[in-house]
């Protein structure tokens, strides 16, 4: 396992160095995400490796072989902090678990900027993300607005436990509160996984009659929703988050009505322009918080174009956001 | 005397199938009192759906489980077939194709891992705890990140299609389960495979050819994780590299609360789809009772804890009375 671990790294890294032999004198950034699974950290990906090349460096990706594991990703940064890259963007697995990893990059001197999830401790050049609250309280806003203020609404969780489901949740809820005229039929977990989300769903559809309207933790589960009722010929508007390509697909069919985007291609790029401009010592922001952006019917067009095409914006446009 | 051993096992697995299944009547009889929406045609023809597709996979399990096996790559197989096929139909537009490659598949991971375990004579947990990973491996590489869907019509009846107001999926859940019950209970093969987890050097001392039984179940496991996968795809219409995970634990859980013993020997393809059924039944009725979502897996855990309570009871009591 640890031998595929190492073959896999060594292929990305390979891959990297191929793609930018040119930039061999540039910067070498380590990008650090939590998996391979989940598509917001492709795109994480993708905006490091666009900036990276526009600003002639290289990255060089740890991704765990299990996601999310707490284990591999603390191996991978001992493997760093022997190897010294010139900065680090880090996505820790998990916020509170990968303190002590953290400790040990800033022990070996490696700036490192902190994006998406907010790290508990540690010295960072900046922190780079959006906020799951304000993501579920905008697209909650979205759908409540569209549905005039009344009718009924089924939340679906995520992973109970998960930082991104309780702040998303309360998001959704503080929606809820501004419109009264909206009634909360159901909150029930679906995990984040799309078949849970059909399965509870279909049930959900048995005791209620009629639902108007399911705010989905993301785009996944959304769309699990979406075949449920498609399959019980009943219509409800339905949003997600994440912004994923299936999900902007569907809001061009009709089908979604729209999905909170946590902007991860954007902090992959801004987060990689941060660490190199950190050591070509330029000034730096301590913080940005992207706003949450809904995308929709009216606006999708802006987002529907394949993933490796996208070129990051402008660092000052980034900045300015 | 081989046959009155079998008849006697027959007995005793016939016994706790009736426990399992007085446990999900059980709850059925619970749910309809609590809910009005649950005993309705609609809901239990749902709840059947929805069972179907822990049956296909829990039900190969089984026959590796009999032989006192396990395959824990069952989850990570449905997800990189249902990938594969889906790429496939993508590609081509072929929907026999795409479905024919994604059975392929998961017989391949099979018959690799019953290669691994009858000829390598690795222990099955690691065999397929490795192969597991590397499957994982291969699937996250594979699809870096991505989702695939959009299936044709056609296909995507093999998992949402209805035929005389049954769903295909609980049709093809009857199927196997007829089979599966013929094939374990009824053929030399099904004998053997018993034969194999009750006492392995008593099977190989009266001539059954374990290293062939045993690379066929595994096969046969695979190839039922490659069929799920494709009911999967047809029935959420997409496909991304982590949708496997989820399914391990709940179809090892549904053979097992069905009454087939980890030790081998022991159980039952229709045990296992009443294990299905609970645990179905389990998620139906929090869903129709809105129960909130911090208390789901308490009470998940204490039905699945009460669904075989009574019969471990009992069979305490007869061991203590030999």
């Amino acid at each position: 396992m640890k031998l595929f671990t190492t073959a896999l790294t060594t292929t990305l890294a390979a891959t990297a160095l191929f793609s930018s032999a040119a930039y061999a004198d540039g910067e070498k950034i380590a990008v650090f995400t939590k998996n391979l699974t989940n598509p917001y950290f492709q795109m994480v990906r993708l905006g490091a490796d666009n900036a990276a090349k526009t600003m002639n460096a290289v990255t060089q990706n740890y991704v765990p072989t299990k996601p999310d594991s707490i284990p591999e990703q603390m191996s991978q940064i001992e493997d760093v902090a022997v190897k010294k890259p010139n900065a680090i963007v880090f996505i820790p697995v998990d916020y509170k678990a990968m303190a002590t990893g953290v400790a040990k990059l800033n022990a070996a001197n490696i700036p490192v900027v902190n994006i998406t999830d907010r790290s508990e401790s540690g010295k960072f050049v900046s922190f780079i993300g959006t906020d799951d609250y304000s993501l579920g309280l905008e697209t909650g806003r979205f759908m409540l607005k569209t549905m005039g203020g009344k009718g009924n609404v089924v939340i679906l969780e995520g992973v109970k436990a998960s930082l991104s489901n309780v702040d998303r949740v309360r998001g959704f809820k503080k929606a809820l509160d501004e419109n009264p005229g909206v009634k909360l039929i159901a909150q029930q977990p679906a995990n984040y996984q799309r078949l849970q989300a059909l399965q509870v769903m279909e049930n959900l559809m048995q005791t209620f009659p009629q639902i108007d309207g399911v705010l989905a933790g993301n785009d996944a589960m959304a769309t699990g929703v979406i075949e449920a009722m498609d399959a019980a010929n009943r219509k409800a508007l339905v949003i997600g988050i994440n912004g994923s390509k299936e999900a902007i697909d569907a809001i061009k069919a009709g089908k979604m009505l729209a999905s909170g985007d946590p902007g991860g291609f954007e902090q992959g790029c801004l987060g990689t322009m941060v660490a190199i401009r950190e050591l070509r010592k330029l000034p730096v922001p301590k913080e940005i918080l992207f706003p949450a952006f809904v995308i929709h019917k009216g606006n999708y067009q802006a987002f529907d174009i394949a993933a490796d095409k996208r070129v990051c914006p402008k660092y000052e446009d980034l900045v300015k956001k | 005397m081989k046959s009155t051993l079998r008849i006697a096992a027959l007995a005793a697995e016939l016994k706790t199938i009736g426990y399992r299944l007085a446990a999900a009547l059980a709850i059925c009889v619970v749910l309809t009192f609590l809910s009005d929406a649950f005993l309705t045609t609609n809901n239990l023809m749902n709840v059947l759906r929805q069972a179907s597709l822990l049956f296909l996979l829990a039900s190969g399990l089984t026959l590796v489980i009999l032989t006192a096996g396990l395959d824990l790559s069952v989850g990570a197989n449905i997800g990189l077939s249902a990938c594969i096929a889906a790429s496939i139909m993508k590609l081509t537009g072929s929907a026999l194709l795409g479905a024919a490659c994604g059975v392929g598949i998961g017989l391949t991971i099979g018959l690799a891992n019953g290669l691994l375990v009858a000829l390598m004579r690795m222990p099955p947990f690691i065999a397929t705890y490795g192969m597991l990973w590397v499957v994982h491996g291969i699937t996250y590489w594979f699809m870096a990140g991505t989702t695939l869907y959009g299936f044709p019509p056609a296909f995507r009846a093999l998992g949402s299609g209805y035929f005389l107001g049954v769903p295909i999926p609980v049709y093809l859940m009857f199927v196997f389960l007829t089979l599966g019950a013929f094939f374990s209970q009824r053929t030399t093969y099904g004998q053997e495979i018993y034969a194999i987890g009750a006492n392995r050097e008593a099977a190989r001392l009266s001539g059954v050819p374990i290293v062939k039984r045993l690379i066929l179940v595994y096969a046969v496991s695979g190839a039922m994780a490659g069929l799920a996968s494709l009911v999967f795809l047809a029935r959420m219409n997409s496909a991304e590299g982590d949708i496997g995970e989820a399914f391990t634990l709940p179809a090892i859980a549904a053979a097992l609360i069905g009454g087939t013993s980890l030790f081998g020997g022991i159980g039952t393809v229709s045990g296992t789809l009443v294990g299905a059924l609970i645990l179905t039944l389990v998620l139906n009725g929090m869903n129709l009772l809105t129960i909130d979502a911090s208390w789901q897996p308490l009470v998940t855990g204490v039905i699945v804890l009460l669904a075989v309570f009574f019969d471990t009871l009992t069979r305490r009591g007869e061991e203590a009375r030999k």
